[in-house]
């Protein structure tokens, strides 16, 4: 797969938390050549299924195994118009105040006639030549900043509604080494990894119904991957997030380097599948770091895990740099590396699989 | 030359050969080669002669350099180490895309240079403490981030002295605003191409300068080699006009016209050419507004002190956002800078 490629269509998508109908869209047709079926929900997660290509050898049902990451993004939204035209943003996700002066975004305007139209903002910053020491030393708050459409009030208030979605600018940047920094890679570079898989499964043959789930409203709960996890009820998931791989300033015990996936550990991630986990990765070369989850992983995974009468979960790891903000940075070999890992961890299941688990 | 071409040139202080080029070319063009000179600190004087030889000697200045970063050193982890190359607040770096090096066109057999892509990353908000969220992170702790893996590559790839401009297209926005960088003040590079060809009264230099954004050092020379009679700057200022900000703050409006300062930090305004401008403005009808307070410095004050003196007078277009990777201007305040820098030099 043409990973650049898809980074930068992915990133021109807009899907907040809650209104994903953009982006799934996209990813639907994404999925279509590769799956046997794709629907999108009513929470619009995309769900591709791809049904085993070889029998079970006790003649058992295909076990059902569910692959997450989530489409959605944080965002905000027009929380007030001021008299000069000028907007106020409230936050849908957690947006960090201190990448918005001088950003870009999209306004999602639905008060005109045409249906929702995008506009382009400007979020403003005070001239460093107006700036005292005092106000040098305090980071902007939210509630301080405007977005600046560029039009007169009468023009803003015959288009913009308050509650208007308004997403972040970030297009997918190519750097050295085979890295890219974009917006929204947390966690649609996830995506790429299911597409990965699934691309390198069409030569693979696997004994599971394998269930590709984009899902909706992570950054607000995992509200998308309960609902998919329910109506999928599967025998075993597998989630992928973005991680922290290490910068200049973060804490060694919470962070993984960039180059290669990391696989989570800790109560909510069933132990012996983590095994067989890493067992792929050594059988066919790929590196995997690990990290630690002592209660809660913040991913998907945690709802998937207690989804009808429970799932057993493992959690995949993509690293990345400077997450929640327009610059999410990561190498793209290991967008790749993480699709190969799942491809071989689904296509080495074999039956027994679930004895092995608790014994 | 279009505005657009001219923002998509890079050119920060004491690197601005690709603006200078390209406008040194343009004035040929217009006025001949004889009528152009490269001075030794680099501005590009473009100089008419005016229809009345009695008539003021004038000097119209705007400056071709613009503010970014220069790479100083870089981390083992292959970050670069930055410090800002004019006034720049830290705090709109965080989170933005930036060029490394400039694009250079092929010439005379050199192939064609492409700039590397850089970003400014920050922790991430879920690993800061409520006191970092608070602290403003400085220069020095913002690293311009390329892909490199280590010291050596990346200072293979981005030497120390190597330039960086912010990376935003040239966009037309909203009702007739422009969103770029570099605004500030390739608007007045711009302006003064299109007076090239207007009748002027007087004899007149047009200067393009070099080094306003580190203290107005191209302004000086060019001031002193011309000793005008008059001077007359054409600048992008900062509009502090946005929400609920409180009128006393604005300094000026988008959209409200060219200002006319009668005071800047860097100079008075002499009384009679401030008098003078706002008269001529109303009487062609031009849309123009009194700087509402006294901020920002620029080239008026640099011709001002030359020799033995010299009257000056500033024009401007608002600018909201200035110095930060997203200027923006209303397209209409541009033309009025032009409209009235024009009626002067022809009255």
């Amino acid at each position: 797969m043409d990973i650049l490629n898809y980074l930068q269509g992915m990133a021109v998508q807009h899907g907040p938390s809650g209104h994903e109908a953009e982006v799934s869209g996209w990813l639907k047709a994404r999925f279509e050549p590769l799956c046997d079926s794709v629907t999108v929900d009513p929470l619009y997660n995309v769900i591709a299924l791809k049904k085993a290509t070889a029998p079970t050898k006790d003649g058992s049902p295909a076990p059902r195994v569910m692959l997450a990451a989530h489409q959605d993004e944080i965002a905000l939204m027009v929380a007030d118009i001021l008299p000069d035209g000028s907007l106020r943003m409230g936050q849908v996700g957690g947006v960090d105040p201190r990448i918005l002066p001088a950003s870009t975004v999209t306004v999602h305007a639905t008060g005109g006639r045409d249906g929702t139209v995008k506009l382009l903002g400007v979020v403003g910053s005070t001239p460093p030549h107006l700036l005292n020491a005092a106000d040098r030393e305090h980071n902007y708050k939210r509630e301080d900043l405007f977005v600046d459409l560029g039009m007169p009030v009468e023009k803003v208030r015959a288009q913009v509604r308050v509650g208007d979605l308004i997403t972040l600018n970030g297009p997918a940047t190519p750097l050295l080494n085979d890295r890219c920094a974009a917006k929204t890679m947390d966690d649609r570079a996830c995506v790429a990894c299911l597409l990965e898989a699934a691309e390198r499964l069409q030569k693979m043959s696997h004994i599971c119904d394998i269930y590709f789930v984009a899902t909706s409203q992570e950054e607000v709960g995992s509200k998308g991957a309960a609902v998919a996890a329910h109506a999928i009820d599967p025998d075993l998931a597998v989630a992928l997030d973005v991680t922290h791989a290490t910068i200049p300033q973060s804490r060694p015990d919470t962070t993984v380097p960039l180059d290669a996936p990391a696989a989570t550990y800790g109560p909510f991630v069933q132990h012996k599948l983590l095994e067989r986990l890493k067992k792929a990765a050594r059988d066919h070369g790929i590196k995997l770091n690990t990290e630690h989850a002592e209660r809660f992983t913040y991913t998907d995974l945690d709802n998937i895990q207690i989804a009808r009468e429970g799932v057993p979960c493992v959690l995949i790891d993509l690293p990345l740099k400077y997450m929640h903000t327009t610059v999410e940075l990561l190498d793209m070999n290991v967008i790749r590396e993480c699709g190969r890992l799942l491809a071989h961890f689904l296509g080495d299941l074999d039956e027994g699989w679930n004895e092995a688990l608790w014994s | 030359m279009e505005l657009k071409q001219l923002c998509e040139l890079q050119g920060i202080s004491g690197r601005e050969e690709l603006v200078r080029a390209a406008i040194y070319d343009e004035c040929v063009r217009i006025l001949g080669r004889e009528n152009v000179t490269i001075d030794r600190v680099g501005n590009v004087i473009a100089h008419k002669q005016g229809r009345d030889a009695d008539a003021p000697h004038v000097m119209v200045s705007a400056h071709m350099d613009e503010v970014g970063l220069m790479v100083i050193s870089a981390t083992d982890e292959g970050l670069l180490h930055v410090r800002p190359i004019g006034g720049i607040d830290p705090r709109v770096l965080v989170s933005k895309r930036v060029k490394v090096g400039y694009a250079v066109p092929e010439k005379d057999g050199k192939p064609a240079q492409e700039p590397l892509n850089g970003v400014i990353g920050a922790m991430a908000i879920h690993q800061q403490t409520a006191e970092d969220r608070k602290r403003v992170l400085p220069i020095d702790q913002l690293y311009v981030d390329i892909g490199a893996k280590d010291k050596d590559e990346a200072l293979e790839k981005a030497p120390a002295g190597t330039p960086i401009t912010f990376d935003t297209a040239f966009t037309p926005f909203g009702d007739g605003r422009i969103l770029a960088r570099a605004l500030d003040d390739r608007i007045g590079c711009y302006n003064m191409l299109r007076l090239l060809t207007c009748d002027v009264r007087g004899d007149t230099d047009f200067v393009f300068t070099c080094q306003e954004e580190v203290g107005c050092r191209g302004a000086a020379g060019a001031a002193f080699r011309l000793m005008p009679d008059v001077g007359i700057a054409l600048e992008g200022t900062t509009a502090n006009d946005m929400g609920d900000t409180p009128a006393v703050h604005h300094v000026c409006n988008v959209g409200q016209g060219t200002t006319v300062s009668f005071m800047d930090n860097a100079s008075i305004a002499n009384p009679e050419l401030f008098k003078d401008m706002l008269a001529l403005a109303e009487r062609e009808g031009i849309p123009h507004q009194v700087k509402m307070s006294v901020s920002g410095g620029n080239e008026g004050g640099t011709m001002q002190r030359t020799g033995a003196g010299v009257r000056t007078c500033v024009l401007s277009v608002p600018c909201r956002y200035i110095h930060s990777p997203s200027t923006v201007c209303a397209a209409s305040d541009i033309e009025a800078q032009f409209r009235l820098a024009k009626a002067f030099l022809e009255k």
